[in-house]
């Protein structure tokens, strides 16, 4: 039994189809992920789980209860909006008394629980300010702490990094993972950050268009998207259409030559099938002059985005294709260099168009 | 606001130095406001035989005095009742109904109508021979009675309380009471926790309209009161017009001062300028 699942859900508003016939489960302790690009139908799922809206059809089950007719309040659930929706009128400690209160715990287990909770988002110093008085990211952290003092059966965020910098972003993201970690609460992430998702989840359930896409780990979801979508929206590639040339030696005819696959990834296909190629950034390098490269894909250096630890190149190899390899800094090209490009085939993303 | 690229015209140029433009804003303060009021005072004193403050003292005995503590009880009546009515009918707008727009337009047309109209249509519909009094055998004794003045002063001051209140509804964040809700608490809790203190401003800004007019109000206690429920305005035109000027100034000054006094007490216990700011 899980600890969240949801059957069979749909959501219309109006006419509009949002979420499309979803199912999907969240086990106990399990940090998961709803990724999809806006619109895609994630947060309307985490609403209605939230109780805040209500569902077409389907169900929703909390440990293993139906909540469909439970109102908020009756649900058992810690929730992190977008805007992190800390109380104005109250002060950090009251925001984190208010739930407590209404879980009814006693006085002193409160005292207790609002200093465990705010020492761990590490913003204990902050007790008596009122949220106006903090920066976006302890607001933040007051909504989280807030969210969790009760121990609820499911933490819920929604796009809780929403509007910060990059740096606290990234910080927060550790964080929030650790504290997961640490309380070993069974969480719901909502966000359209591929990166967040593949960080900080267990599972990740793509969406688009309120049909789920794919349900993995990000190890699963990464190297074996399911769909060219999956593939587009996770993770950054190379992008190239074609046929299936032969299925041995494994290879795809595309309008930029032959591209040597993985005998795996023809299974089950025939010659002359479209496909789609997707080849990841870190698994091409630049081909050995001396000329070892199983490929004869190559061109002009666009663009090089020195990013720190490693480069992003641009190659364009001809028919409007930009491949995209990531390079140890050390490995020199400048625009304008003519390379060839060498990947291993076994790496190769084939998906059926 | 200065609008770049935009010309300015020669006339502004000329005339619109900051020290005309403050003379003129004083000018016209002075003119139609204190020039009054130093008159209103100096004329509320007597030069003539038996002291100087002789028209005070006829102002705070017996049934001005009366009629002026009156006053002041009719005006928190009304507020109570006009904030109580107003808060709900500004929640439905803002949280319930479908139609917002509309019905706020419906709650700002009477605004249209001249008070004078509205209380008479008030008092024709509570009169003996309106079809609304005939079909119920009854006026339920509102008609020229303190319930009348008070439902007459609700009627027409409602909108003052709603706009306010409304507005202060509106720009509470909806994920604040989503918050309310999945942290544990009910409706109700919701309401008198979250949604009650961040409408505050609303609340103290309607409420301070209300009573100022309420309190000073001519024509409700004239059109649907009894005699004895004459208040403050009331008598003041009444000395004003049997020409005892310096009684209606006397009555007129002790009860701006003391509507000052109220709001002022009022500030200490709620900082209005703090909560206003909030608006």
């Amino acid at each position: 039994m899980g600890m969240l699942e949801v059957e069979d859900f749909t959501k219309y508003y109006g006419d509009l189809l949002a979420v499309d016939d979803l199912s999907f489960k969240i086990e106990e302790g399990e940090f998961g992920t709803l990724l999809g690009p806006s619109g895609c139908g994630k947060s309307t799922t985490l609403h209605t789980i939230a109780g805040l809206r209500e569902p077409s059809e389907g169900s929703i089950r909390l440990r293993g209860e139906d909540v469909i007719d439970q109102s908020p309040d009756e649900r058992n659930i810690g929730m992190v909006f977008q805007s992190s929706a800390t109380f104005p009128h109250m002060t950090v400690e009251e925001n984190v008394r208010y739930g407590l209160e209404m879980h009814g715990f006693e006085e002193e287990e409160i005292e207790q629980k609002i200093s465990k909770y705010l020492g761990l988002v590490q913003i204990d110093e902050y007790r008596d300010h009122k949220p106006g008085e903090l920066s976006g990211g302890q607001e933040r952290r007051v909504s989280i702490a807030r969210a969790l003092a009760y121990e609820p059966d499911i933490l819920l965020l929604d796009e809780p990094l929403t509007g910060l910098d990059r740096v606290l972003r990234q910080e927060l993201r550790n964080e929030i993972k650790q504290i997961q970690r640490e309380v070993d609460v069974t969480t719901l992430y909502v966000t359209h950050d591929q990166e967040e998702a593949l960080s900080m989840s267990d599972k990740i359930i793509v969406l688009d268009n309120g049909q789920k896409q794919q349900e993995g780990s990000p190890t699963e979801i990464y190297d074996g998207p399911s769909n060219s979508f999956v593939a587009n929206f996770v993770g950054k590639s190379t992008r190239l259409k074609g046929t299936v040339a032969t299925l041995d030696p494994p290879a795809v005819e595309t309008p930029v030559g032959t591209v040597p696959v993985g005998a795996v990834a023809l299974e089950g296909l025939e010659v002359g099938q479209r496909v789609e190629l997707f080849l990841r950034p870190e698994d091409v390098e630049f081909a050995d002059p001396a000329g070892t490269a199983t490929t004869t894909l190559g061109g002009t250096v666009n663009n090089v985005e020195y990013l720190g630890t490693f480069s992003e190149v641009l190659v364009d190899v001809g028919e409007g294709v930009e491949a995209i390899v990531h390079t140890s800094t050390s490995n020199v090209v400048d625009v304008g260099d003519e390379v060839a490009l060498d990947f291993d085939p076994a790496n190769v993303i084939v998906l059926e168009e | 606001m200065i609008i770049k690229g935009l010309p300015i015209p020669d006339v502004v140029k000329r005339y619109g130095s900051p020290r005309a433009l403050v003379a003129l804003g004083l000018g016209f303060l002075g003119v139609a406001y204190v020039v009054p009021i130093l008159l209103l005072y100096w004329q509320s004193l007597n030069f003539g035989d038996g002291g100087l403050f002789i028209h005070y003292e006829s102002a705070l005995s017996g049934i001005y005095l009366q009629t002026l503590l009156r006053s002041f009880y009719y005006g928190i009546l009304t507020t109570v009742v006009t904030l109580s009515l107003g808060y709900v009918l500004a929640y439905y707008i803002a949280f319930r109904a479908q139609r917002e727009k509309f019905l706020l337009g419906l709650v700002v047309l009477p605004l249209w109508i001249a008070y004078v109209i509205r209380y008479l249509g008030i008092q024709l519909l509570l009169f003996e021979s309106s079809p609304l009094v005939q079909l119920l055998g009854t006026d339920f004794g509102i008609l020229f009675s303190t319930r009348g003045v008070i439902i007459g002063l609700t009627s027409v001051f409602l909108p003052f309380a709603i706009l306010p209140i409304y507005h202060a509804l509106n720009s509470i964040e909806d994920e604040l009471i989503s918050a309310s809700r999945t942290l544990g608490a009910g409706q109700l809790r919701t309401i008198r926790s979250v949604i009650i203190p961040l409408s505050l401003s609303g609340i103290v800004a309607g409420g301070l309209i209300v009573f100022i007019l309420a309190t000073g109000s001519f024509l409700a206690p004239a059109i649907l009161g009894s005699p004895g429920d004459t208040m403050i305005a009331n008598v003041i035109q009444g000395a004003y017009s049997n020409f005892n000027v310096g009684l209606a100034s006397s009555l007129a000054v002790i009860y701006t001062t003391l509507l000052l006094v109220v709001i002022m007490a009022f500030n200490s216990y709620v900082n209005i300028g703090r909560v206003l700011g909030e608006l």
